[in-house]
């Protein structure tokens, strides 16, 4: 059957495509042909001049740039606001600012991440049908590392089409042709006449104007901005304490709302034992079930609604899962590859053979394993919805979807009996998401809610612990990897089986109106169905492995674990080979030139080869990933106790051609702190069908205390820019498994590495596992 | 009806005094700055300024705190909107990427400073116990110095 996801879009397959294009021609090219895309035509709203879908200028020269893709951290709205300002020709100061926009304009779409096709790359007639289906369904996110990479274009096209039709009201103002006037510094300037006019004098004008065909670019030696690191323009409110989190939203009338979900997914509600005491504890208005399968109290405080959800005494209905532990999630794993039927992604060469024919001392087969995982953003899971008595409903989310905030809305008012005739939706910033917020399920419990007590706003919130060990997860995962290494040491043959549950099988069953079987999951095989080293033969199968449990995306989803097992297999492969992991990685990537400068700089970087204390070591891993190359090398302490701590990370990163450096190194950072925590602490563990795991107390993070020293280094580039948000997650694992086995000869091959240890407040200590007998 | 003085300002409010101390803030008085992360005084995104002690309000009933002097991160700057000199150095050194946690690590640092004009490293790891999940330690212990400095010149 054709698959209709990859990545975190649908992916228009050949036939699913051919059959939208015969759609369209036989009845709807005249429909789609009038759909938008572009979004340049200008109009006025009030006293604001919108120029185009991107670009509105006020009479005070004030610019307000649309920028619809979710600020989660990442930068994004300082990133293409920089483009627009390089080609409107301002400075980036103060008059700039951003807003994402609540219309679903079709040039908003994220049609980038779903064909895959670079805008400024994009023609024919796919692309053409693709960008109207998608724009007219409101496809809008973001994720997939592809902000940048799908909006740059646009919006460097909206920024010189906005300025192209202020010369044009310029020249028409002044009488004087076009080409006699030039842009500056938020003016155009006649040189002849002396005459200038600021873009708030010229908007209303411009904005009335037809737009540019084909606006001219400004040429990269004229750039001011793109390329030179800029503030990034959502700091000063965010450090003045701003309400800016949808966690923040205060509306007039606004209830607040608390839940409680099943502690073993996919239990029913079968009763509320003490639903009358809970109800008439202060302050609480309501008490219900949502879908049966959860329970939310009402109050004027969320503080007085979670007291009362905690004193909730819910029976729910046994399930398939109730005796489910971690035991027997690692037990299923590994049976999956005994599988007689697993998916085959990749069959090139004879991979299977040529290992079995292999002599045993050339051949290598090792399994390694990764827990389920929770996303642990900081601002709690919430969301606030108002259904009003007109019909209309609007919602204030900080989520990474538009789409599924409207589908969401929909859908939970539809629970409740009610079908919003608009749903309005406001995306705040968001206090961290990595793919979870791109989830409808808060959205529709809270609209549910608002159904119900139509004309108040609510506001749901889920307690941390119901965000930790009660919401969505990371895929487990586990891999036997099998290599045949030649005379000269390298792999001749390549072997990959994942076990892993299916992750767009389980996005799409929450949230897209049809759900793909679970077989041949290109999310669990990221990493490995573009492997970087070139090996002749080479086989990558995967074996969805069912459970109970909710997965979700996760940043970096197949990476996050893929590249931990291939880059530590690569080193087993190394020391086989009795060769130096970062020699034998630049003798199989001996052809790929822009891999090697990537290691090589990580490795300069890192002094690789240089002598170290007992007990520490350097791993080093490298990936390609959202069309990024990049590597790291980790520098590892072990103690005698066993105690690790990771001393030094230093990373490089091709990303091709990078709008903001410094947005590019704090994400790097960030990522690598983020797959610390990933590789040495995070573990989900399951009893009786439910999650241990429920607060930051038993689900440790990171602090500063084990924070390692970061170096990060972004290579020079005339590419397009490609993605960076994930892809300084992905090697840290590898890296760090690498370093401990050069620092203690132990070569750990389940996720996390250590174990953690409480050793006071707020503090604890990672140690390796005792050595297995 | 607990009584506080919250960012110079005597409040009275009518409260369950066993009500947490950050949601007092957050839902009565519409202080917003101090966030809710955990609820069990782990992550420390609800830090406020307890008579000068960095304190996780979200544990902190706020009928134990009465006539306590409470500063939140919106207290923080000048009257004129002037930013203190930790504020200023998060700014300098680009430290937030979501922000969220942020607060309560201003927060902290402002008292740390206090007690601790120019801290060591080490001192930074015992004091700073906050939890950022977008990984900007590097940067916070940057602008923990660099606002040290600030506030030596000042």
């Amino acid at each position: 059957m054709p698959r209709f996801l990859s990545r975190r879009g649908f992916l228009l397959t050949g036939a699913a495509l051919g059959g939208t294009v015969l759609v369209a021609a036989v009845g709807g090219v005249g429909y789609l042909a009038s759909v938008d895309v572009d979004g340049l035509d200008g109009h006025l709203d009030g006293e604001r001049a919108v120029l185009n879908a991107f670009v509105v200028i006020h009479p005070d020269n004030r610019v307000v740039v649309n920028v619809p893709k979710t600020e989660m951290g990442q930068g994004i709205h300082t990133g293409l606001a920089m483009v627009v300002a390089e080609e409107l020709d301002i400075p980036f100061d103060d008059r700039i600012s951003v807003v994402f926009p609540t219309e679903a304009h079709p040039a908003y779409s994220t049609w980038f991440n779903v064909l895959q096709i670079r805008p400024e790359e994009a023609s024919g007639p796919a692309v053409w049908v693709g960008r109207r289906v998608l724009g007219q369904l409101g496809f809008i996110a973001t994720g997939a590392s592809g902000s940048t990479m799908g909006m740059w274009h646009p919006m460097r096209v909206a920024g010189a089409s906005a300025r192209h039709m202020l010369l044009a009201a310029a020249a028409a103002r002044l009488n004087v042709p076009a080409m006699e006037l030039a842009t500056g510094d938020g003016f155009v300037r006649h040189a002849a006449s002396g005459r200038r006019l600021s873009y708030g004098e010229l908007a209303h004008e411009a904005a009335l104007l037809p737009p540019p065909d084909h606006p001219a670019l400004k040429p990269t030696s004229e750039w001011r901005i793109i390329g030179r690191s800029q503030p990034r323009v959502d700091i000063p409110a965010k450090i003045r304490g701003e309400p800016v989190f949808g966690m923040d939203v205060t509306l007039p009338h606004m209830i607040y709302a608390a839940i409680r979900h099943a502690p073993v997914f996919g239990a029913q509600v079968a009763r509320i034992a003490n639903e009358a005491a809970v109800r008439s504890q202060p302050g609480i208005t309501d008490v219900t079930v949502i879908d049966g399968r959860k329970v939310a109290v009402v109050a004027g405080s969320w503080w007085q609604a979670e007291q009362a959800a905690r004193l909730l005494e819910i029976d729910w209905t046994s399930t398939d899962a109730d005796s489910v532990s971690s035991a027997e999630m690692s037990a299923r794993l590994r049976s999956a590859f005994e599988s007689t039927t697993p998916y085959e992604h990749i069959n090139d060469g004879n991979a299977a053979s040529v290992i079995a024919d292999a002599v045993t001392s050339a051949v290598i087969e090792a399994d390694y394993t990764v827990p389920f995982l929770p996303h642990a953003c900081m601002e709690p899971i919430n969301a606030t919805v108002l259904v009003r008595d007109d019909g209309t409903a609007e919602a204030w989310v900080s989520s990474q979807s538009p789409m599924a905030v409207r589908r969401g809305a929909a859908r939970g008012a539809g629970l409740a009996g009610v079908e919003p005739i608009s749903v309005t939706c406001n995306i705040t910033m968001n206090g961290g998401a990595f793919g979870r917020r791109s989830d409808q399920d808060v959205v529709t419990e809270a609209a549910f809610l608002a159904a119900r007590h139509r004309g108040r706003p609510v506001k749901l919130i889920w307690s941390r612990e119901e965000d930790i060990g009660r919401g969505l997860f990371r895929s487990h995962a586990a891999a036997r990897l099998r290599a045949a290494l030649g005379p000269d040491g390298l792999p001749v043959a390549y072997d990959a089986l994942v076990a892993a549950q299916s992750i767009t099988q389980g996005i799409a069953s929450r949230n897209l109106p049809f759900t793909p079987g679970p077989d041949g999951d290109r999310l669990s095989v990221e990493g490995l169905d573009k492997l970087h080293y070139p090996i002749p033969n080479r086989r990558v199968r995967s074996q969805h492995v069912p459970s109970h449990m909710p997965i979700h995306f996760w940043r970096s989803n197949g990476f996050s674990f893929n590249t931990f097992f291939t880059e530590s297999f690569i080193d087993e492969c190394a020391q086989r080979a009795g060769a130096d992991p970062l020699t034998y990685r630049r003798a199989l990537l001996r052809d790929k030139p822009r891999h090697l400068a990537v290691m090589n700089r990580v490795a300069e970087m890192a002094g690789w080869g240089t002598a170290l204390r007992p007990g520490q070591g350097r791993g080093i891993a490298i990936e390609e990933c959202y069309r990024s190359v990049v590597a790291q090398v980790a520098e590892v302490t072990v103690a005698a106790n066993g105690e690790v701590r990771v001393n030094r990370i230093v990373c490089a990163i091709d990303a091709g051609l990078v709008i903001n450096p410094d947005a590019v190194v704090a994400q790097m950072e960030g990522g690598i702190s983020f797959g610390l925590t990933t590789a040495l602490i995070s573990a989900i563990t399951l009893d009786a069908g439910a999650v241990v795991e429920s607060n930051f107390h038993d689900f440790p993070m990171q602090r500063i205390a084990d924070a390692p020293e970061i170096e990060v280094s972004i290579m020079e580039s005339t590419e397009p820019p490609s993605g960076v948000g994930e892809p300084g997650v992905v090697p840290v694992a590898g890296a760090i498994a690498n370093a401990i086995h050069a620092a203690t000869g132990r070569r750990i091959r389940s996720l996390p590495l250590a174990v953690t240890e409480t050793i006071g407040e707020r503090r604890t200590r990672t140690v390796l596992p005792p050595v297995a007998t | 009806m607990v009584s506080l003085i919250v960012n110079g300002s005597r409040m009275d409010i009518e409260t369950d005094v066993d009500k947490p101390l950050l949601w007092v803030l957050r839902e009565n008085l519409g202080l917003l700055g101090p966030k809710y992360g955990c609820g069990i005084a782990q992550c420390g995104a609800c830090r406020v300024l307890i008579n000068g002690e960095a304190t996780p309000s979200c544990v902190t009933p706020v009928g134990s705190v009465a006539g306590a002097s409470v500063v939140t991160v919106e207290g923080l700057s000048q009257p004129n909107g002037t930013l203190s000199a930790v504020q200023q150095a998060w700014i300098d050194e680009q430290v937030p990427q979501c922000g969220f946690c942020q607060p309560g690590f201003v927060i902290a640092t402002t008292a740390l400073l206090k007690a601790t004009p120019r801290p060591t490293d080490a001192e930074i790891d015992e004091a700073i116990t906050n939890i950022c999940r977008c990984g900007t330690y590097p940067r916070i212990r940057r602008a923990i110095h660099r606002a040290a400095a600030l506030l030596a010149e000042r």
